[in-house]
């Protein structure tokens, strides 16, 4: 089915139906904050956490903000879930500092934007945020080949309150942006960004990346500050229009995030008759054809005639894992079973 | 604790990488230069061999 095929039709804050927005036009996952496959708090001690899914923390120093998956429809009316940042300390940033949430978007899902070309298209990134401080936020949109930078800035006038920003974009005209299934465009939402990291809003520039903008409110700076963002939409073309998720439903927002991040919903088991020394294998299939060769973590292990722990080797694709384990003793209705996470993120 | 990694061949003959995490989760990279976490073990190797001014 084509994408203009794909419509779906959603409530916006605004109140009142909207007129059918086509699937895929919004080119950011898990906009709405719904999936959070790995938990719903967390705080981010390693630089490139990733949180909600498809949201990564970055950061210079441990433990200065958390990250929270929020669900109450009352706070941005629409929405069910947002992603909340509490500041967990009064932080200095110093020069080469940056603390960020930020979204990396494959090249398979921006090649249409024909970005690094003179036929470069324009995008329009729209949210809704609410921060307990007001003032000048920023972000940056960048290459993920570090070559192109886009600072950004958008006012919160009122604390506690929710605000709409849409933000029009012309297209990059150089860059590094196709990198097949790996990154292309970085979306960047700045907490706290040193000065080398940041440049003048509204300008691209080529060469260097950024994660934030001059002048920017910095939120890690402040022990408590909250910043709150949901229904976080990146579009083609020069208006925003109404939030659509990028799969039109929570079940496809949920496929599209399994591409990069998966939690396996029940064992995998091998079991038979074993002979001690024979190694016996087992397979395991994705829910969702991976990005790329996945990273893999045996997260519960069952045995009888085998050793404790993962099995003893495995070797994954991106449809599949095939694992095998030795045994260490002969048995009747031996077994080995486990759960996995399989991570292609980003 | 740091992050710590290990290079292992597994029993399909494949290289591999075993990282170790500060929180016990051990994670199987595979040798693939798509590979996200791949890609940071590389960085790492190549961060720890580069001279020290």
């Amino acid at each position: 089915m084509s994408r203009a095929q794909l419509t779906s039709t959603v409530e916006q804050n605004t109140g009142g139906a909207v007129a059918p927005a086509p699937a895929g036009k919004n080119r950011i996952i898990n906009g709405a904050m719904e999936i959070s496959q790995r938990g719903t708090s967390f705080t981010p001690t390693t630089d490139s956490t990733y949180t909600l899914d498809r949201w990564i923390a970055r950061l210079t120093a441990a433990s200065k903000y958390s990250v929270q998956q929020v669900s109450n429809s009352s706070t941005f009316v629409g929405f069910q879930n947002y992603l909340a940042v509490t500041s967990l300390a009064a932080t200095t940033v110093n020069s080469t500092d940056f603390y960020t949430i930020n979204q990396y978007i494959e090249w398979q899902g921006w090649s249409d934007a024909a970005w690094g070309t003179s036929s470069a298209k324009p995008v329009t990134l729209s949210f809704w945020v609410q921060s307990s401080l007001t003032g000048t936020f920023g972000g940056s949109i960048w290459s993920y080949g570090s070559d192109a930078n886009y600072p950004f800035t958008y006012s919160i006038p009122v604390a506690n309150t929710p605000t709409k920003i849409s933000i029009t974009i012309p297209g990059a005209t150089a860059g590094t942006w196709n990198i097949t299934n790996g990154g292309s465009v970085v979306v960047n939402f700045g907490l706290g960004v040193g000065s080398s990291f940041t440049g003048p809003a509204g300008a691209w520039v080529y060469g260097s990346y950024t994660r934030g903008a001059n002048g920017a409110v910095n939120v890690v700076s402040t022990n408590g500050a909250t910043w709150y963002i949901t229904g976080v939409q990146l579009e083609l073309g020069s208006s925003s229009t109404p939030f659509a998720r990028a799969a039109g439903t929570f079940q496809g927002e949920l496929a599209l995030a399994q591409r990069y991040y998966e939690v396996s919903s029940g064992n995998t088991i091998f079991s038979g008759n074993v002979t001690s020394g024979v190694t016996y294998y087992t397979t395991a299939s994705f829910k969702v054809t991976k990005r790329t060769s996945p990273s893999v973590t045996f997260t519960s292990q069952g045995f009888t005639g085998f050793a404790s722990g993962a099995p003893t080797s495995y070797q994954s694709g991106n449809t599949e894992i095939w694992c095998g384990n030795a045994a260490n003793s002969t048995t009747n209705g031996g077994f080995f079973q486990f759960t996995y996470v399989a991570s292609a993120e980003l | 604790m740091a992050i710590r990694y290990e290079e292992i061949t597994n029993e399909f003959g494949q290289k591999q990488v075993k990282r170790f995490d500060e929180d016990g989760t051990i994670w199987f990279i595979p040798t693939d230069p798509a590979n996200s976490d791949y890609q940071a073990y590389l960085a790492t190797l190549a961060a720890n061999s580069a001279p020290t001014a």
